[in-house]
């Protein structure tokens, strides 16, 4: 072989990985052992892996380099990465959580990679934490495109079981088999927020979990969303779901600038159509605004006050029919006590405070249909997907929005807490 | 319209098609040509039997054409790489297919085929198929030749296992040009992309080509005017395809349809069973003859 094998790095289920030293250039590199079974072949993550690996050229994607078959035995030659981003995490960041300006730049980088799989016509999906390699440059790298596939005109219907389950867009977890690059973007989307606050962000047991846990941070979609997301892709099967407020992002992913919030906001869209792809996802003021990473930059918004409304146990639905509403974790009697990577509070919003899912009096009044608002981050400028604008075209109209939000930052001590509900105590 | 990769659409070469490794071997080129197109129909009655979806079966039939552009038919056996080219596509089509199915699937067409041709004058239905035990020699060396036609298949094409099938083109063409809802058009023209997949065209050509091509014959058959101005560049133009190539592509396909000799049949089906032993040896009787 051309290779030197040295020490082993990492077994998986169907394949070991060793570090390697090619005996030509003595570069390092690594060497993705695949053992043919007997029984089954060739396993078709790696015919996978390999068919659309070996087109894919591209700085934030893990090259492979060489493949050696031989009767029983596959070997994948691939660039070495020091670490995965899991592991990048736990040894670089605080508690996991890493810096803005790290976050900025993988976030970037795996974008970047991400669109071009897309303009190839390459669906990765599995994105996650594990699967995206950093090397010693602190170059993101995407890997183990096992469950990857090229698609074209969407007729034919994809495996449902497909992206690790913390990961898996709403659309898939509900049932979806002609999903599209959107399930790739919902994966960022987790990605990123992980990398800000350290813990995965949606951490369901299994698939109806896991859609509950997505609707208690974004929200229950409206009825209408998901009628529509319905009709669009016949696999997914109309039901009426808990009513959920969407939580604020502030709250979330403390610390992190308004921009960062209105990002992850549009990566995490529940309706598919409505994320952006991954191209113009790196136009966004995230990554063009020269302002908004400014050490001393006031636009972080400030997270609302956790404890503050309690949400009753039923709520009542237009039809008189009531539904089950688990209570968020900071009630009493829940699991309040666990550590949690981030709080759950009602919203900002003045119409939340008298939603009817909060009221404290016993069972609620129907439901009368106030909407559920989206947060409205006032310092980001009004932003099109799709137009590619000049960085510096934001600039000046950067400037009033940010004024006005300082004059209104004193009023919020008048809101919160809200006059007539009791604080909990502990907190 | 935008095509995919071009790396992920590989096409033999000119010099490939020119002379196939088959024809380099003294194969006849009419006899590579039913070789090829009865190893199509065991797959595809193989996929029907599996109850596999029509994507699996279209996957299967282009990776078997591609794979005797690299290799001659003196080396391998038609029905051992129908049998691997089945499985791959199953694989990649997720739609995985259990080893012992295939196999089962594949030893029954066989029989049937040997026993037709035993008792050419019998009714297929007097055949009696009796499956092999479970542990038999048999399915073991069945298993073998599956997993070196899977092996080989991946390692000759490398890796270039990606198939894009021009179904849903064809049918976007049809609504482009206006003539999505003339009664059995699609219908014909789906037809003719079916029929296509055994013959190399898939192979051969870029898919739009082969979709503008069933449109044409189609259109032809059923009597439907397409827009070919004089004046202005005609239809097919509009979807980068070329009217010699299709024309082409037609001639290979119609090819199908012509009445076939009984002997040719019988050489064709001798063959299949044989698999490359008997190539070989029809091959060197053949050499002998031209020596005397």
């Amino acid at each position: 072989m051309n290779y030197i094998q040295l020490e082993k790095l990492g077994e998986g289920t169907y394949a070991t990985v060793y570090k390697g030293r090619s005996r030509a250039t003595n570069e390092i590199v690594a060497l993705k052992e695949i053992h043919l079974d007997p029984e089954e072949g060739t396993p078709s993550t790696a015919i996978r892996e390999i068919s659309l690996m070996k087109e894919l050229n591209h700085p934030n994607i893990l090259h492979l380099h060489d493949v050696i078959h031989t009767e029983n035995k596959l070997v994948l030659v691939f660039e070495y990465c020091e670490q995965d981003l899991k592991r990048y995490m736990d040894t670089h960041g605080v508690r996991g959580a890493l810096d803005p300006a790290t976050v900025r730049s993988f976030m970037y980088q795996l974008l970047r990679g991400t669109a071009y799989c897309h303009d190839n016509r390459v669906l990765h999906r599995d994105l996650k934490p594990q699967n995206l390699l950093i090397n010693r440059k602190g170059e993101l790298k995407i890997g183990d495109f096992g469950l990857a596939r090229a698609y074209g005109v969407p007729v034919n219907t994809y495996s449902n079981e497909v992206v690790t389950l913390w990961y898996r867009a709403p659309d898939v977890l509900m049932g979806s088999r002609n999903y599209d690059a959107a399930i790739d973007i919902w994966s960022c989307g987790c990605i990123m927020a992980e990398m800000i606050t350290g813990m995965p962000l949606f951490r369901g047991r299994d698939n109806p979990d896991q859609l509950l846990a997505i609707m208690k941070i974004i929200g229950t979609p409206e009825d209408r969303v998901i009628k529509k997301m319905a009709q669009e892709t016949p696999d997914i099967q109309f039901k009426t779901y808990p009513r959920f407020p969407k939580v604020p992002w502030p709250n979330i992913l403390p610390g992190a600038s308004a921009q960062a919030c209105d990002l992850i906001d549009r990566l995490l869209q529940f309706d598919p159509t409505s994320r952006p792809n991954a191209l113009d996802a790196l136009f966004h003021p995230y990554f063009t605004d020269p302002t908004a990473h400014h050490p001393n930059s006031t636009n972080v918004p400030q997270p609302v006050p956790v404890g503050v409304m309690p949400a009753p146990v039923f709520h009542m639905l237009p039809n008189g029919q009531s539904v089950y509403m688990p209570q968020p974790s900071n009630a009493p009697g829940t699991r309040a006590a666990a550590p949690q990577p981030y709080q759950y509070a009602a919203m900002n919003d003045p119409n939340m405070a008298r939603h009817p899912a909060y009221s404290e009096q016993g069972h609620p009044p129907p439901f009368a249909g106030q909407p559920i608002h989206p947060p409205q981050y006032a310092q980001v400028p009004a932003y099109a997907y799709g137009q590619h604008v000049h960085p510096q075209a934001h600039m000046p109209a950067q400037a009033a929005p940010q004024q006005q939000q300082q004059q209104q930052q004193p009023q919020q001590p008048a809101v919160y807490p809200v006059p007539g509900y009791p604080q909990y105590p502990g907190r | 319209m935008s095509l995919p990769h071009p790396l992920l659409y590989p096409l033999a070469s000119a010099a490939q098609i020119a002379q196939t490794l088959s024809r380099a071997d003294a194969l006849p080129a009419w006899l590579e040509e039913d070789l090829r197109a009865e190893g199509c129909r065991l797959i595809q009655s193989a996929g029907i039997l599996l109850g596999a979806p029509q994507v699996v079966m279209a996957t299967a039939q282009v990776l078997f054409q591609r794979f005797w552009y690299v290799t001659s038919m003196r080396e391998f056996s038609v029905s051992q790489i129908a049998m691997g080219a089945l499985y791959l596509a199953s694989k990649l089509e997720e739609h995985i297919a259990r080893m012992r199915d295939i196999i089962n699937i594949f030893d029954l067409l066989l029989s049937r085929l040997r026993y037709s041709l035993a008792h050419p004058d019998s009714p297929l239905d007097s055949f009696k198929y009796t499956p092999m035990s479970y542990f038999s020699n048999e399915y073991y060396t069945y298993k073998d030749e599956l997993i070196i036609a899977e092996m080989q298949l991946l390692k000759r094409l490398a890796f270039n296992v990606q198939v894009q099938l021009p179904y849903n083109t064809m049918v976007n063409y049809l609504n482009v040009l206006g003539l999505g809802r003339v009664e059995g058009l699609a219908q014909k023209a789906w037809g003719f992309l079916n029929d296509a997949l055994q013959t190399p065209v898939y192979a051969v050509y870029p898919f739009p080509t082969i979709a503008c091509a069933s449109i044409h014959l189609a259109a032809r058959e059923i009597g439907v005017c397409l827009p070919e101005p004089p004046e202005r560049e005609p239809w097919w133009a509009l979807f980068d395809a070329d009217l010699e190539d299709m024309e082409q592509v037609c001639g290979w396909v119609l090819r199908l349809y012509r009445k076939q000799d009984e002997e040719e049949r019988e050489v064709v089906h001798n063959l299949i069973l044989g698999g490359r032993r008997e190539v070989r040896k029809w091959l060197d009787e053949r050499a002998r003859q031209a020596d005397v």
